[in-house]
């Protein structure tokens, strides 16, 4: 599996063959037209978006199968965070959780790109990547509230969770350091000789801090097929970016390291998955890294459930934001609008959509009842894993 | 003329690139190369890009780019500048310590910290000249420091560093060519295990590189005052677990610890060890020297005013023995 391989090359025609703009321009449109979205949808980035070499052509050729598979991803995405997010409100969480809610469509349309042996670095809203990237929701929500049989055995939680056989680097407390762990896989996938492609999630707060630095001149110095996808919902924790930076888009950046830099709408997982898709096909070929920069909003708070009610969506009230500005960004919900479009090109048909959205809650709830039932770890075992061999002293008697 | 300690690392590294086609190596400036003996080393002329590869002024990528490669299976020495020793703390201590536990044990980084070392050297100063970088990075959990004080331990040091599973920590002050000859063939000094310099029965003196040459004529010193020292090279700093047995067993038999660190007075490893014997060694007596709390001149007359030196060593120990 060389880096030259056959699927590299052939991934890089399909990127730049034809008359891209024309086609993608026609195509993207009717796309969104039957989306529900129309033209407002590229404000922003708009000429840049519609010229590009990429397009729709990579969502055009998903089949009914995958478009499926991704809608039922992003249901899993938002119907399994509700569910973590009723369980803080209800008390007695063993856990913490950042919210992913309202952001699904990047997760899906992103790891829609990526293969089962493709590295995702996530961070601490990180549910979602891994939701998409295949983690079983079971062991997450196990590990979630620190149970013996999550994935990391319940010494994670959260923030952590880490499956390397998934090709998931793992979710990460440290703002920005997911950039510079997968921009380092990339070097590896580089040193293997493989047509691998490593992808780093971070918030609109990721790209400040010297790690974003760090990976982005290396990746762009040595080719690296790196993808670095910047979640914009805005907010820093609770500082508003543009209050905090001198740029609206942050994509831009990219260009001072010498990488092409992206905007697209996060709430389209169609519109995200093409420019994804454009990114890992020309890092298999050879053609380095890209920043992928989705727009985007968080509908719950930085972290926890502060504002937020059983059973319903979003929280209000928060001090730093407005409740119109989320009802606003409720409107562009990626779900209904995806599912929108599934209906009316016929992928699907309302009674399917129903019955996959009740098939999800029902693997939720599946979820909580398994995590609820699993065994706490042993005390002890807070002493082994420091290192490969061995248990450190207890030191506390 | 024995091998360089230089060219005995290099030659740890060539061995393990050698067998293991995946071992990476990333560096600044100091390109790694060397000879000795009509011999030499080129390990970029041997292995190429993208293996052994000089990067920019940026020890954050070198070492988290280290971590990231190591953690999908291609093993990655980050050697960086002596000045340089505390950029990649974090990532040290946030990720490279941690992953493992946070994980389960399911995922980990197998790569090696390679950091130079300045010492205290004058006409450096301040931010050229440090020492005990160690103590800080030993303190930290889920790292193996290791602290070599010749070329023989270097080259089975480096080894035995870059075959762990777990990150090391391979701190690389700059030591004389002195102890055993350096074999060509690639071999291990085990992480974990200090090494017993000079056997003796009235005092344990305990020290690492860089202060192992003045120790070693300290006890020299001694021998002539009819003073037997016993001196104990920690070797590994980090865990110290399968150190301290020899130290407890040298300290019960002579009842008297000095150390001697370059690095601070508080919060080093020297301070750690006393610390261990003390909670284990009803009734012995402790004498802990060390550079002061305070950064390191330039000029050599405060410097070495301020330094442990090997008469200082003695004048403790016979002090501590003689009363």
């Amino acid at each position: 599996m060389g880096r030259q391989s056959k699927v590299g090359q052939g991934g890089a025609a399909a990127g730049k063959g034809g008359s891209p703009a024309r086609v993608s321009r026609r195509t993207l449109m009717k796309t969104l037209g039957a989306a529900g979205v129309g033209a407002a949808f590229f404000s922003g980035g708009p000429a840049r978006e519609a010229k590009a070499q990429h397009g729709p052509s990579h969502a055009d050729k998903l089949s009914a199968e995958q478009l499926v598979a991704m809608y039922t991803d992003m249901l899993k995405i938002r119907l399994w965070e509700s569910k973590v997010k009723d369980l803080i409100l209800s008390g007695g969480f063993r856990g913490v959780a950042h919210l992913y809610v309202g952001e699904e469509a990047i997760a899906v349309g992103v790891c829609a790109a990526l293969r089962r042996d493709d590295y995702i670095a996530s961070n601490h809203r990180g549910h979602g990547h891994l939701i998409a990237k295949g983690g079983d929701m079971r062991r997450m929500l196990a590990e979630i509230t620190h149970k013996a049989t999550g994935y990391c055995k319940g010494y994670g939680g959260s923030l952590h969770i880490t499956d390397v056989s998934l090709g998931i680097l793992g979710m990460n407390g440290i703002v920005g350091a997911g950039h510079l762990m997968a921009a380092g896989a990339a070097y590896g996938i580089k040193v293997k000789g493989t047509d691998q492609v490593a992808v780093s999630f971070g918030g609109d707060g990721s790209i400040q801090g010297s790690f974003f630095t760090s990976a982005a001149n290396s990746a762009a110095t040595w080719k690296l097929p790196w993808i670095a996808v910047i979640e914009n919902n805005g907010f820093q924790i609770w500082v508003r970016s543009s209050d905090v930076y001198g740029i609206v888009d942050l994509a831009q950046r990219a260009a001072g390291y010498g990488i092409e830099g992206r905007v697209v709408d996060g709430n389209d997982v169609l519109a995200v998955y093409n420019v994804a898709r454009y990114a890992a096909d020309k890092a298999r070929a050879g053609g380095g890294p890209t920043v992928i920069e989705c727009k985007t909003y968080r509908w719950y708070d930085h972290y926890g459930a502060g504002g937020a009610k059983i059973g319903v969506d979003g929280a209000f009230g928060l001090g730093y934001r407005s409740d119109r500005e989320l009802r606003n960004w409720m409107a562009k919900d990626p779900i209904p609008r995806f599912r929108k479009f599934l209906v009316a090109e016929k992928v699907l048909n309302e009674d399917r959509a129903d019955q996959i959205a009740a098939e999800v809650k029902q693997a939720v709830d599946d979820a909580a009842a398994f995590a609820q039932a699993q065994p706490v770890p042993k005390p002890e075992d807070g002493l082994v894993n420091v290192f490969a061999q061995g248990a450190v002293p207890l030191r506390n008697a | 003329m024995p091998k360089s300690k230089s060219f005995a690392i290099l030659e740890a590294i060539q061995g393990e690139m050698r067998r293991d086609k995946l071992l990476t190596l990333l560096y600044e400036y100091q390109t790694p190369a060397a000879g000795w003996s009509g011999r030499s080393i080129n390990l970029a002329a041997e292995f190429g890009r993208p293996r052994v590869q000089f990067c920019c002024i940026d020890e954050q990528w070198i070492v988290g780019g280290a971590m990231g490669m190591s953690m999908i299976g291609v093993p990655a020495i980050a050697h960086i500048p002596s000045m340089t020793t505390f950029i990649p703390y974090e990532l040290m201590f946030n990720h490279a310590g941690k992953l493992r536990h946070m994980t389960g044990g399911q995922a980990a980084f197998p790569m090696v910290l390679w950091a130079d070392m300045a010492g205290r050297y004058p006409f450096q100063a301040g931010q050229h000249a440090d020492a005990g970088l160690e103590s800080s990075y030993a303190r930290l959990a889920g790292l193996k420091v290791v602290i070599p004080s010749n070329p023989y331990d270097a080259k089975g040091l480096m080894t035995s560093a870059i075959r762990d599973v777990d990150p090391v920590i391979f701190c690389d002050y700059s030591v004389p060519a002195s102890g055993p000859e350096v074999p060509d063939e690639p071999y291990t000094v085990p992480i974990g295990e200090p090494a017993v310099r000079t056997e003796g029965t009235d005092i344990t003196i305990v020290g690492y590189a860089p202060q192992t040459a003045e120790i070693a004529r300290a006890v020299e010193m001694l021998k002539k005052d009819g003073v037997s020292a016993e001196f104990i090279d920690p070797r590994t700093l980090a865990p110290l677990e399968g150190v301290m047995p020899a130290i407890l067993q040298s300290v019960q038999k002579t009842g008297k610890l000095l150390t001697s660190d370059d690095g601070s007075y508080s919060f080093s490893n020297c301070s750690e060890i006393v610390a261990r014997v003390a909670e284990a060694v009803p009734g012995a007596k402790f004498k802990r020297l060390a550079f002061p709390d305070a950064p390191a001149p330039g000029a050599p007359e405060m410097l070495s005013y301020m330094r442990v030196d090997a008469a200082k060593i003695a004048a403790a120990a016979r002090k501590m023995v003689k009363g």
